[in-house]
């Protein structure tokens, strides 16, 4: 009997640790992702609160400074009821909170956070990454459209706008490290960066545009144009309550916790600068890659104590002018890399 | 074309503002019930009637511009009566009372349990607005102006 009990524990847990359970939902998927996010509000709160010469959330758990504060939250949401509205379009309305959700975490399997630990290789991940970022926020228009509200609907169409002239400098940027380092695989990406010679140093110009425009896709300051609360109540998210609103609010932070590892991986060298013994167990490089991705996201929310909110008009300005410019620029600068072959490694 | 680059140099000083606060010490609000602050003299906090004094001329009420203030009639003259679901501070009634019969306390904790708490009748209203709320080791604070920061506090 208790041979029988002990081997199941040991299947489950076995299957727990293959790569193609675990990336999804332990590391990096949903579990850290949700520690992640509720971290992150934490400190983006308590660093704005901090800026402005308050205290921020305090009370919950008081000797952490607060940091449950969001489990709180969380809970208080679970609980809330969840109204839908008589007139809105009930199934697209229903179903997009959970869509939203699901594709700004569903790019995590493309990321791999060390050499030998991923869910599945392919010679397109980077791509693959990408282009699974780039759904998410066809739903943000749906749920803007599908809740028969003037807000959500001037929201969904100002992240219809911004869509446009953020994704393209992603994109560009994007490839403009993949000419660089003649690769699509994120693996061969970080191996690549082996010497030192980070992304971000190789080609500036890319990882600026890039984090610039990540900053734009996940709504961070001054680019907090789709869900302006001082203007539009909460853009395409004004009619959902309780936890339909939560994961709503909880897209954007999975955004850009999912961005910032890719970010990362591609300009910030990786799960380097481990070297040889340690890269034969996952656990250092997926420290290293996290301890990386936090900072990018530590970065993203000092925003909201620095900016003030752009104009829709101001927003779109920077990302078709000195943006896709710069992205331009980046691609270019990659093709006269490769052309002349610094450091006769490229 | 115009790029319309950006002003780096605004960025960076925005920046730097904002690290610059993030390391600053003092703070322009108090931790609620374990800082409580001395407030300075006439201040307008919450409402208390002397029933003696008070000769039901219902000036307050007249005046008050949120109509937060209401006579009740007792045995021998009418009383006022106050809602602080309605009141906004604005001190009119204090004012305008030709005997002194109103006066401001320095208690402005507004937070109660239920919307009839918020309704004080002429007898709660005699009795002044219960106590701050104080945690265990609460300390008086009080407010300094500071040359270089504006607020301090001690």
């Amino acid at each position: 009997m208790m041979d029988s009990i002990e081997g199941f524990v040991n299947v489950i847990l076995g299957l727990l640790f293959t790569p193609q359970i675990f990336v999804p939902l332990v590391y990096p998927g949903l579990l850290t992702a949700a520690v992640m996010a509720i971290v992150i509000i934490w400190l983006e709160r308590k660093v704005a609160a901090k800026v402005q010469l308050r205290y921020g959330p305090l009370y919950v758990t008081k000797r952490m400074g607060g940091v449950t504060q969001l489990v709180a939250d969380l809970i208080k949401f679970f609980f809330a009821e969840v109204i839908v509205p008589r007139d809105v379009d009930k199934l697209p309305f229903k179903l997009g909170p959970a869509l939203l959700l699901t594709f700004s975490l569903l790019p995590v399997v493309a990321l791999p956070v060390s050499g030998q630990f991923e869910a599945f290789r392919s010679d397109a991940t980077l791509f693959l990454a990408v282009a699974l970022l780039s759904v998410g926020p066809i739903y943000v228009i749906i749920v803007g459209w599908a809740s028969n509200n003037k807000f959500a609907l001037i929201g969904g169409l100002r992240e219809g706008y911004l869509l446009v002239c953020y994704e393209l400098p992603v994109f560009i940027s994007a490839l403009a490290m993949a000419v660089l380092y003649g690769s699509l695989d994120l693996v061969e990406l970080v191996r690549m960066q082996g010497p030192g010679l980070w992304g971000a140093l190789l080609n500036p110009f890319a990882a600026v545009s890039f984090l610039v425009a990540t900053f734009m896709s996940t709504s961070r300051f001054p680019f907090e144009i789709a869900e302006a609360e001082s203007e539009i109540v909460m853009g395409p998210y004004t009619e959902y309550s309780g936890i339909c609103y939560g994961l709503c609010m909880a897209y954007s932070y999975i955004k850009l916790y999912v961005k910032s590892i890719l970010f990362a991986l591609v300009f910030l060298g990786g799960w380097l600068p481990t070297v040889w013994p340690f890269t034969l167990d996952p656990t250092l490089p997926g420290l290293i890659v996290a301890f990386k991705a936090a900072a990018v996201m530590l970065v993203g929310v000092f925003l909201r104590a620095v900016y003030p909110r752009y104009r829709i008009d101001q927003a779109l300005q920077i990302g078709w002018r000195p943006l896709f410019a710069l992205s331009t620029a980046s691609l270019v600068w990659s093709l006269f890399m490769v052309g002349v072959k610094v450091g006769g490694w490229v | 074309m115009r790029l319309g680059l950006p002003d780096i140099k605004a960025h960076v000083r925005a920046s730097e503002t904002a690290l610059k606060y993030l390391t600053a010490k003092p703070r322009i609000t108090v931790p609620y019930p374990e800082a409580l602050l001395e407030l300075p003299q006439g201040y307008r906090g919450m409402v208390k009637l002397n029933v003696e004094t008070c000769i039901s001329c219902t000036q307050c009420a007249r005046i008050c511009p949120s109509n937060a203030i209401k006579m009740h009639k007792r045995e021998r003259k009418r009383l006022p009566g106050i809602n602080y679901q309605r009141c906004i501070f604005c001190g009119f009634c204090v004012d305008i009372c030709p005997v002194i019969a109103l006066e401001f306390t320095d208690v402005h904790d507004l937070a109660f349990h239920t919307l009839p708490e918020h309704l004080f009748e002429p007898e709660g209203f005699a009795k002044g607005p219960p106590p701050p709320h104080v945690a265990r080791g609460t300390r008086k604070v009080r407010t300094e102006i500071d040359e270089v920061r504006g607020f301090k506090y001690e």
